[in-house]
C-alpha cells in the first residue's frame, strides 16, 4: 500500500491521470496537425500524386494501312505479333522477389525442351528495368503462339512479364517485289537525328527502302491515346471516358500501279540466280506494272526476331551479288546498243539523216578512223537508217554519230527521259545516267587526265560509255513510241483511307517534253517494228503473235573478255503503245538472245497470250 | 465526473465506454469491409466477417472477465506471468509459421496463438500486481530490481522474436507503471531525457544542438531540485552528455550503406519504390482523401491495391482515402474519449491495483493508436503495430476485448467490494 495517507494518494493520482490525459490530448492535436496539412495544405499534390498512380496514358498505335496491287490484290499486309516483355513497375519490388521471375524464366521451356530465354540477354533486360520505368522492355520478340500460351500458364510466377500485341508487316509473296516495296524495322539511332524523323519516337518501326519508305508517313496514320486505371500491380482495369483520349487513325492504304500477274510473270522469268532487272511502264501516264531486280531479298526477314533478322541481314548485306540494290533504278549500265534509237531520232530530227540516206562507207565489219579501227559486230553492207536499227549496224552510226555531233544526239536523249536528272520516281535510291559531251566528259575525267577526243563519238554513238538505268530505258522507248511526253515513272495509283474512300489520286505528270517531228516518229517506228518482226532482226525472239512489238536489243560492253550485259527494251503495241518493257540481264550475252525472251513472257502475260506447245 | 443518467458513478458499468467500444468495432468491421471487398470470396470467408467472428467471441470473453473478482486476478498472476514466459520460450524454439521472417505464431489447429499478444496481457497484470504492493522511488533503488527483473525476462524473449514494436509496449507499460507507483513527473522526465537525448543529437544541425543544450539544462535543472542521491544524479548527467555525443560518434563509425539503412528505416521516403513504398502510398492515400475523403468505396489507392497490407497496418490510410480529414478526427476523438472513459474508471476507487491495471491497459491502447497513426502519416518509421478495433486480425482483436474486459472488470468488481 502507498505509504502517504489514502487521500493524499487518491488525489495525487488522480493528478496523475489528469497530465495522462494532458499528453494524449497534445499527442492527438499534433497527429491532426499533421493531417490537416496532408489533407488540406498539401491536398494537390496528394491527390495529383493518387491520380497519377491510378491513370496511365497508353499510346494506341495506328494500323499500318496496306499496299494493294491495281486490281486490289494484297501485296503488303500487318500480322500480329506477340512480344514478350518486362513492365518496370510491375515486378516485384524486393530483390529476392525480382530473382525469382528472373529464375522461372529462365528455367520455362518450350515444347522441345529447350529453354526460351538465355541469362545474359534476360539479366540485361533486368538491369535496364532499373532505369527503364515507364515502358515495357521486350524480353522475347516475336513470340510464337505457344510460346505465348507457355508464359501464359506461367503468369501466376511471373508478375510483371506481360504478353503485347504488336503488329508487323506481312509479305504475302515474298520476294516478289522485294525492291519495290521495301521494307520494315525500328527506326535507327542515325534515322532519329534527321529533321525528316522529328516527329517519330525511339522503337517506332518505319519503312525502309521502297515504297514503305517514300508513303511512310501516309502508312503511319497517328497514333491515338487513351487513359486507363490501373491498380498497383499495372493490370488495366477499365478505360477512363475523358478529354485526352483519342482513338487512332489508321494509316492510309495505298493502291499501287503494280499488276500482280505481270509481276509474277516478270519475276519467274529472271532466274534468283542471275543478275538484272526488269521494268515494265506504261508509257502513256508513267505507271509502272512491274519492276523486278534480281537477286531478291525477303521483306518478311526484316519483321523476324532479332536472331533471325541479324541471320538472314548478314546474308543479304555480305551477299557479293549485291540483293539489297534496287537495280531497276539504281543499277547503271551502259545503254548500248538501245542508245542508236536516240542517235538515229537526232539524226532525223536535225535533218542529218533521211529515211533513205545511206553512208557511203558501208560495213564490211569495222570502221577506219583515224589510226583507230573501230569494229562492228558483223558485215551489213550499205543500210540506210532503218536497217541500220534493225541489224543494229555500229559502221552506220559511227558514220552517223560523226555527222550529228553529241550535243544534238544528247539533247534528243534528254528529251525523252534520259540524262543527268532522274525522272523522280516515287521509290528512293533512283540514280541518274549521265549523257557525256566534250564538256562533261573533261570535267567529269579531269582526275584522271582523260580528254574529250572526236574519236569518243564513235563509241558514244551506239551507246558505249554513257550511263542510264533501266528504268529511264523503259522510258526511253516508252515514250519514243508515244510521241506525247515523258510522264513521271511512279507507283502510287491512288491512297484510300481505312473505308475505303479515295484520299489522293496520282495525277500523271509530264516531266520531259518528249515530243519529235511526225516524219521522225514514224521513221523511228518503222525501224522498231523492224527489229523485231522483220527477217535478220536482232529482236526476233521478241515478237508476240498478232501484237505489233517493236523492241531494241542491246549488247553493252562493261570489261574486255566478259559476256556483255543483254538489253532488251520493247514497246508494244506500236500503233498505240500500252506497255513498255525494258530488260537487263548483267554479263549474260547478247540482248536479242538472252533479254528478248523474258520481254517476250511479259508481253505475251500483258496481252493474254499463250504459247501453244 | 457529470452527474448525467449515462455517466452515473455509481453504476456497475460504464454503458459510455461500451457504446464508444461499439462504435470503433462498428468503424472497423466497415473499413476492412471497404479495403477488402474486391476479392470475391464467399462472405464466410471474407475479411469483414472474420472480423465480426473475432469481436464477438472476444465481447464474449470480455463479458466473462467482467465476473472475475479481484483477489482471484491476484491469485493468477504468478501462473499466467509463468505460463506468458514458457510460451515465449516454445515461440522461439517451435515457431509454427513464419510471417514476414519473424516466428511469432503457435499453431494450434482451430487457431494461431502469439503468445506475445498473451504475454502483454499476463505482463500488465504481473507488472500491476507488484506495483500496487511495492511502490517505487528513486531515492530508494532497491524498489526497482524486482519490477526491472520482471519487465527484463519477457522484453528479451520478444525482442529476440524479433518483434521491437511489441517490445516497445513493455517499455510503455512499465513507464506508465512507474508513473502511477510512486514516481513524479520530473523524475519520468529524467528516465526519459536519455532517450531525448539520442533524438536530438542525432542530426548535427545548429537547431538541434539548441535543444540539446536546453535539454541538459533542464535536466540540470531537475536534478538540482529533486535532490536525488548523488550515484544518480551523476548516473543522469553522464548518461545524458554520453548519449549525446555517442550517438553521434557512433554514426560517424557506421559503413555508408549501414547509415544508408538507419536512414531508410529513419526515412522511408528517401527510397520510394523499396522500403519507402508503403508509406509514400499510405500518405498519397491519405492526402488525396481531402477534407472530405473519397466517399465509402470510391478509395483509388485502396480499391486499386496500391496500398500494401491496408486491412491491417495501414487501415487508417484506408479511413483517410475515403472519409478524408472529418473521418479522421471522428475517429481520433472517438479515441479520446474511449482513453478518457477508461482512465475515469479508476478515479472512482482507491485501489491502487485498479489504478495500475486501467492505467496500463489504457496505455497499450494508446501505444498501438499513436505509432499505428504515425507511421501511417510519415512521423514514425514502419513498424507492425496494428490499430486497436480498426485493424483486421484475430489475435490482436481478443487482445483488444481481453483489455476492454478488464477495464469494465475493475468497475464491476471495484463496486463488490
Amino acid at each position: 500500500m502507498f505509504n502517504k495517507s489514502d487521500n493524499e494518494s487518491v488525489q495525487n493520482r488522480n493528478w496523475n491521470v489528469l497530465v495522462y490525459m494532458t499528453a494524449v490530448f497534445v499527442l492527438f492535436v499534433i497527429l491532426l496537425f499533421r493531417l490537416y496539412s496532408l489533407q488540406h495544405t498539401h491536398y494537390d499534390e496528394n491527390f495529383q500524386r493518387s491520380e497519377n498512380n491510378r491513370l496511365r496514358r497508353v499510346e494506341l498505335v495506328a494500323e499500318r494501312g496496306f499496299i494493294y496491287d491495281r486490281n486490289g490484290e494484297v501485296l503488303v499486309r500487318n500480322r500480329p505479333s506477340y512480344q514478350i516483355a518486362l513492365q518496370a513497375l510491375n515486378l516485384p519490388r524486393k530483390k529476392a522477389g525480382r530473382d525469382s521471375v528472373f529464375n522461372a524464366l529462365l528455367h520455362i521451356v518450350d515444347k522441345d525442351g529447350k529453354r526460351m530465354f538465355d541469362s545474359l540477354s534476360l539479366d540485361t533486360a533486368f538491369q535496364r528495368t532499373r532505369w527503364i520505368k515507364n515502358r515495357p522492355i521486350r524480353i522475347l520478340e516475336d513470340a510464337s503462339p505457344e510460346q505465348v500460351s507457355i508464359i501464359e500458364e506461367h503468369s501466376e510466377k511471373l508478375p510483371g512479364v506481360v504478353t503485347l500485341i504488336e503488329s508487323r508487316r506481312a509479305y504475302p509473296y515474298g520476294t516478289l517485289a522485294s525492291h519495290v516495296l521495301g521494307y520494315t524495322s525500328e527506326i535507327s539511332e542515325e534515322q532519329l537525328k534527321l529533321p525528316e524523323y522529328e516527329n517519330y519516337s525511339q522503337g517506332d518501326r518505319i519503312g525502309q527502302k521502297g515504297l514503305e519508305q517514300f508513303y511512310d508517313q501516309e502508312f503511319r496514320g497517328t497514333n491515338g491515346v487513351k487513359v486507363v486505371e490501373v491498380n498497383a500491380s499495372g493490370r488495366e482495369i477499365s478505360q477512363v471516358k475523358g478529354v485526352d483520349s483519342k482513338a487512332p487513325i489508321p494509316g492510309l492504304h495505298l493502291v499501287s500501279t503494280i499488276d500482280l500477274k505481270l509481276q509474277k510473270v516478270a519475276e519467274e522469268a529472271i532466274p534468283d540466280t542471275a543478275r538484272g532487272a526488269l521494268v515494265a511502264i506504261d508509257p502513256r501516264n508513267g505507271e509502272i506494272l512491274a519492276m523486278v531486280s534480281s537477286p531478291r531479298l525477303d521483306p518478311n526477314i526484316f519483321s523476324l526476331k532479332k536472331r533471325e533478322r541479324n541471320k538472314g541481314w548478314a546474308q543479304v548485306a555480305l551477299d557479293s551479288l549485291r540483293p539489297l540494290t534496287n537495280r531497276a533504278i539504281s543499277g547503271t549500265y551502259p545503254p548500248a546498243s538501245v542508245f542508236k534509237l536516240v542517235t538515229a531520232g537526232a539524226g532525223l530530227e536535225y535533218g542529218v539523216l533521211s529515211e533513205f540516206k545511206h553512208y557511203p562507207k558501208s560495213c564490211t565489219g569495222g570502221f577506219q578512223y583515224g589510226a583507230r579501227y573501230q569494229k562492228c559486230w558483223g558485215s551489213h553492207g550499205n543500210l540506210n537508217v532503218v536497217n541500220a536499227i534493225r541489224l543494229s549496224c555500229d559502221v552506220f552510226f559511227y558514220q552517223a554519230g560523226l555527222d550529228i555531233d553529241m550535243t544534238r544526239i544528247n539533247e534528243f536523249g534528254r528529251r525523252f527521259g534520259l540524262g543527268e536528272k532522274p525522272l523522280g520516281v516515287d521509290i528512293p535510291g533512283e540514280k541518274a545516267g549521265w549523257l557525256p559531251d566534250s564538256v562533261s566528259f573533261n570535267l567529269r575525267n579531269k582526275r584522271l587526265g582523260w580528254r574529250w577526243a572526236r574519236g569518243l563519238i564513235l563509241n558514244l554513238s551506239i551507246g558505249q560509255g554513257q550511263i542510264v538505268t533501266p528504268l529511264q530505258q523503259a522510258v526511253l522507248v516508252g515514250s519514243l513510241a508515244t510521241n506525247k511526253g515523258v510522264y513521271r515513272p511512279h507507283f502510287m495509283k491512288e491512297l484510300r483511307d481505312s473505308e475505303g474512300n479515295v484520299v489522293r489520286k496520282y495525277e500523271p505528270e509530264i516531266v520531259r517534253s518528249g515530243k519529235m517531228k511526225e516524219s521522225t516518229h514514224r521513221i523511228l517506228m518503222a525501224a522498231m517494228d523492224s527489229v523485231v518482226n522483220h527477217p535478220g532482226g536482232t529482236g526476233k525472239r521478241g515478237r508476240v503473235p498478232d501484237i505489233r512489238v517493236g523492241a531494241k536489243t542491246g549488247s553493252g560492253e562493261w570489261k574486255k573478255g566478259e559476256k556483255t550485259h543483254a538489253w532488251y527494251a520493247a514497246v508494244a503495241p506500236l500503233d498505240n503503245p500500252e506497255i513498255a518493257v525494258a530488260v537487263i540481264m548483267e554479263a549474260a550475252g547478247g540482248g536479242g538472245a538472252v533479254s528478248g525472251p523474258i520481254a517476250r513472257k511479259v508481253l505475251m502475260a500483258y496481252f493474254g497470250k499463250e504459247d501453244k506447245k | 465526473m457529470s452527474s448525467g443518467r449515462f455517466l452515473d458513478k455509481s453504476l456497475k458499468v460504464d454503458w459510455f465506454f461500451l457504446f464508444l467500444t461499439l462504435c470503433l468495432m462498428v468503424c472497423g468491421v466497415l473499413l476492412v469491409y471497404s479495403a477488402t471487398n474486391n476479392e470475391k470470396v464467399v462472405f464466410y470467408e471474407t475479411f469483414w466477417f472474420r472480423q465480426i467472428i473475432y469481436f464477438v467471441c472476444g465481447s464474449a470473453i470480455a463479458a466473462g472477465i467482467v465476473f472475475l473478482r479481484l483477489d482471484w486476478l491476484k491469485r493468477m498472476v504468478v501462473p499466467m506471468y509463468v505460463a506468458a514466459l514458457i510460451l515465449l520460450v516454445v515461440v522461439l524454439f517451435f515457431a509454427g509459421d513464419v510471417v514476414k521472417g519473424a516466428g511469432r505464431w503457435i499453431d494450434l489447429g482451430i487457431f494461431k496463438l502469439q503468445p506475445s499478444e498473451f504475454a502483454k496481457i499476463a505482463y500488465l497484470l504481473t507488472i500491476s500486481y507488484w506495483l500496487s504492493r511495492h511502490p517505487v522511488s528513486l531515492f530508494k533503488l532497491k524498489s526497482f530490481v524486482v519490477p526491472m527483473l520482471l519487465f527484463i525476462v519477457p522484453f528479451a524473449l520478444v525482442l529476440k522474436q524479433p518483434d521491437l514494436s511489441t517490445a516497445l509496449v513493455f517499455i510503455a507499460v512499465t513507464y506508465v507503471g512507474f508513473f502511477f507507483a510512486g514516481l513524479t513527473l520530473t523524475d519520468m522526465f529524467l528516465l526519459a531525457s536519455p532517450l531525448l537525448s539520442v533524438l536530438f543529437s542525432h542530426s548535427q544541425t545548429t537547431m538541434f544542438q539548441v535543444l540539446w543544450g536546453l535539454l541538459i539544462c533542464a535536466v540540470v535543472f531537475s536534478l538540482v531540485r529533486r535532490r536525488l542521491p548523488k550515484i544518480l544524479t551523476v548516473l543522469f548527467l553522464v548518461v545524458n552528455i554520453f548519449a549525446g555525443y555517442a550517438s553521434s560518434m557512433a554514426w560517424n563509425m557506421l559503413q555508408p550503406h549501414q547509415q544508408k539503412r538507419v536512414n531508410t528505416f529513419l526515412d522511408p521516403m528517401s527510397d520510394p519504390l523499396g522500403d519507402g513504398y508503403q508509406v509514400l502510398q499510405s500518405l498519397t492515400a491519405i492526402g488525396s482523401g481531402g477534407l472530405k475523403g473519397k466517399g465509402f468505396g470510391h478509395g483509388t489507392q485502396t480499391n486499386l491495391a496500391f496500398l500494401p497490407e491496408e486491412h491491417t497496418d495501414f487501415i487508417f490510410s484506408v479511413l483517410g482515402e475515403q472519409f478524408g480529414f472529418m473521418g479522421c478526427a471522428v475517429i481520433l476523438v472517438l479515441y479520446f474519449l474511449f482513453l478518457w472513459r477508461a482512465t475515469s474508471t479508476c478515479k472512482l476507487f482507491s485501489d491502487p491495483f485498479i489504478t495500475l491495471i486501467t492505467m496500463g491497459a489504457s496505455t497499450i491502447f494508446l501505444f498501438h493508436i499513436l505509432v499505428n497513426i504515425a507511421m501511417t502519416i510519415g512521423l514514425m518509421p514502419v513498424t507492425g503495430l496494428p490499430l486497436p478495433f480498426l485493424s483486421y486480425g484475430g489475435s490482436f482483436a481478443l487482445t483488444c476485448m481481453v483489455l476492454v474486459g478488464a477495464i469494465l472488470c475493475m468497475r464491476f468488481q471495484g463496486h463488490r467490494q
